[in-house]
């Protein structure tokens, strides 16, 4: 068990946008949040990632709350948007910033993006251009790749596939599907319910903060999760 | 058409999204503007009886004639530095079904509503009326005032021209500095006067006004130039930025400063590849002339150091004062990367220390040209400087953690009210203040006493600067969520 949630609560405005009485992730599941907008996956998101501060309740991240200490962020690796990037670097200078907060020597994240050379398509490496200058599918992209260059064993991604070309969102799912392993537990959120229940394990279902269902896929699941939603 | 698009700029000038501050902003700059035109009223009606009494003895035609076009050369610089190229505004129109004349001429004619160019209508024309009229005739006046109008239109296109071909291709700026240099060293110089130029030429125009028509064609050509400019590069790319190709770039000595150092190498990268910590940053450098207005020499030969303090304070702090108010506001576009990131806080700060210490050193080796007026100076600067890298930095750096505000770094920082709030209102108060109460009772025993004192605090906070990042950090730990939460807020 690498996340355990316990009697969270968030609340804006008067209003309950998360609240989970009791929820845990197992090491190495590969889990799907989906919920229509304002079900509250990136809220929770961000509560696990200790950017917000829950109103109760508490995240313990392998048996310590996330708020209290930065244990998790040794293991952690992370994209929810494009507040994560630098956006004034270049994609190469972003990436071995990011490597060296993992002690990733220059070579070794070279290394490492030549191997995603398929992914970026072309598109991210030497194009002379700062982040802020990519289209946002490529910003994805530079996003994902930083947090799966991390090697981290509990990946948190929200929507990924989100503005990515037709290619690259089968080649994210492939290589998703790749890197299932006991020793990775990921954290995956999207609207495309085809897309999540190709990849994920086990599907969370949210619907205004609360988990209306929790279970693991199947073959009838898509079509459970179509029934669902166009109620 | 021309009504929608002004009529658009409006609302969008009333439904922008910091209102407040833009709207404060402009009715100062409104004030400014007012009383300026009020000043160049009373400057044009009296402007005779002003020459008589500044230059007496000098015939006012001549100085009157010297003025024109020294009054257009330092105009055309201003106007690079102020005048704004009206062409963003124009992006959301460029796919419509809307002629690029349209466009372009909408570009033409809002460059024109500026009170830069009512001023020298203001200044020169009632000159003309009153004495040149009555001096040189009905035909040489109205030569004058056709004149000083292409001028003003001289300027304005030529300003645009230059500023739009010098946005796609920085190279033409530096031969643009060498003449300027060269003008105004010649000037200087007394080998060729501008005021002389111009007296001639409009002398000769007051004697043989039909000469007064090469005015407007040269303002025609001008125009025709930026027009022509203007319909072929009609592309949003080629109105914005150059494509340049960016590249990688690291510093290799921050490297031994390890975490830290590449924090603060990330932050050199954020102060020169945008707009408005480049431009704040930059402003620091031509602070450093404020000495002058301070150091006199009856305060240097006295000792009064106390004096001296603000300037020295301010000027080999500015970066530390300027920059530093708005402590991570900088980075909130990526702040919650930062946090989520495995980027240690305590790296953070010392990050903030080094850039922060680092400016202060640059900054006080910059104004040690002062030292030409006296070594005093250079004293009181080295004092100031250790007190800054001690004492401001902490102060800065804690205000910091108490910063909510995001800033959108792509904007310009002039009139920029963007990010301001109490506290970095607040904030230059302690760090100007203290260095006084420290010198003031110190400076009976002597005035080097007093200067010594104020090295103290400076050198106890670089003795304790581990314990004070620890305070920061548990500081900044406790207001965390607050200050991500008012950066994700993009007001």
């Amino acid at each position: 068990m690498i996340i355990e949630i316990n009697k969270l609560k968030k609340i804006y405005a008067g209003i309950t946008v998360v609240d989970i009485e009791q929820l845990t992730i197992n090491n190495g599941e590969t889990v799907g949040l989906i919920g229509n907008n304002g079900a509250g996956k990136t809220t929770l998101f961000r509560m696990l990632l200790d950017l917000i501060r829950p109103d109760a309740g508490e995240i313990l991240s392998k048996g310590h709350n996330v708020a209290d200490s930065d244990r998790w962020k040794k293991y952690t690796a992370s994209y929810l948007d494009e507040g994560f990037l630098i956006d004034y670097l270049t994609p190469e200078e972003y990436f071995i910033f990011i490597g060296s907060l993992h002690q990733m020597g220059v070579t070794e994240v070279m290394d490492f993006l030549r191997t995603y050379e398929e992914f970026f398509n072309a598109e991210i490496l030497e194009r002379g251009k700062y982040i802020r200058d990519f289209s946002k599918g490529n910003q994805n992209k530079v996003g994902i790749t930083a947090a799966l260059m991390q090697q981290p064993e509990l990946l948190v991604l929200d929507e990924p596939f989100a503005n990515l070309d037709p290619t690259t969102q089968i080649r994210l799912k492939a290589h998703l599907k790749l890197l299932k392993s006991p020793g990775l537990t990921t954290l995956i959120s999207s609207h495309d319910l085809n897309h999540v229940t190709d990849v994920c394990d086990r599907i969370i279902l949210f619907e205004k903060g609360r988990v209306i269902k929790d279970f693991y896929t199947n073959e009838n699941t898509l079509e459970e999760l179509e029934a669902y939603f166009s109620q | 058409m021309f009504s929608t698009f002004l009529h658009h700029q409006w609302t969008g000038f009333w439904r922008s999204r910091n209102k407040g501050a833009t709207i404060a902003a402009q009715v100062i700059m409104g004030l400014f503007a007012v009383y300026l035109i009020g000043v160049c009223f009373l400057v044009g009606f009296i402007l005779e009886d002003l020459i008589d009494k500044f230059m007496p003895g000098q015939d006012v035609f001549l100085v009157f004639n010297g003025m024109i076009l020294y009054y257009f050369s330092i105009d055309f610089i201003v106007r690079l530095q102020i005048q704004e190229l009206p062409t963003l505004a124009i992006t959301p129109y460029l796919h419509l079904n809307i002629q690029k004349r349209k466009l372009v001429n909408f570009l033409h004619i809002r460059s024109l509503i500026s009170v830069i160019n009512v001023f020298p209508l203001i200044i020169f024309f009632p000159f003309c009326f009153r004495n040149i009229g009555p001096e040189y005739g009905n035909f040489a006046c109205g030569m004058y005032l056709l004149a000083i109008f292409s001028l003003v239109m001289f300027n304005n296109y030529g300003a645009l021209y230059f500023k739009r071909i010098s946005a796609e291709n920085i190279k033409v700026v530096i031969p643009a500095v060498l003449l300027l240099a060269l003008v105004a060293g010649l000037e200087y110089l007394k080998i060729f006067s501008i005021a002389a130029f111009s007296d001639r030429v409009f002398s000769f125009i007051a004697i043989h006004p039909g000469a007064g028509f090469f005015f407007p064609v040269l303002a025609l050509a001008i125009f025709a130039l930026n027009d022509r400019y203007l319909k072929n590069n009609l592309y949003i790319e080629e109105l914005t930025a150059g494509e340049e190709r960016k590249s990688s770039t690291d510093y290799p000595f921050l490297d031994r400063y390890g975490a830290a150092g590449t924090l603060a190498a990330l932050e050199i990268k954020l102060i020169l590849r945008n707009k408005r910590p480049h431009a704040t940053v930059t402003k620091g450098l031509i602070l450093l002339f404020y000495g002058f207005l301070f150091y006199k020499q009856d305060l240097i030969v006295s000792n009064q150091f106390g004096k001296m303090l603000f300037p020295a304070v301010f000027m080999t702090g500015n970066t530390i004062l300027i920059y530093g108010q708005f402590m991570f506001g900088w980075q909130a576009a990526e702040f919650d990367g930062m946090l989520a990131n495995q980027v240690s806080i305590r790296d953070l700060f010392r990050a903030k220390f080094i850039l922060l210490g680092v400016s202060a050193c640059l900054l006080t080796a910059l104004t040690s040209f002062y030292g030409f007026l006296s070594w005093k100076i250079l004293a009181v600067h080295l004092a100031a400087c250790i007190y800054n890298i001690g004492v401001s930095t902490v102060i800065v750096l804690y205000f910091a953690t108490r910063n909510y505000k995001y800033i959108d770094i792509s904007k310009g920082a002039r009139f920029n009210w963007e990010g301001i709030s109490a506290s970095t209102m607040l904030l230059s108060l302690p760090v100007l203040l203290s260095p006084f109460i420290i010198y003031l009772p110190l400076s009976l025993i002597g005035p080097y006493w007093g200067l010594a004192g104020i090295t103290v605090p400076g050198l106890a906070g670089l003795a304790t600067r581990s314990f004070w990042t620890g305070f920061l950090v548990r500081e900044f730990n406790k207001r965390k969520h607050k200050i991500a939460e008012g950066f994700r807020e993009r007001s």
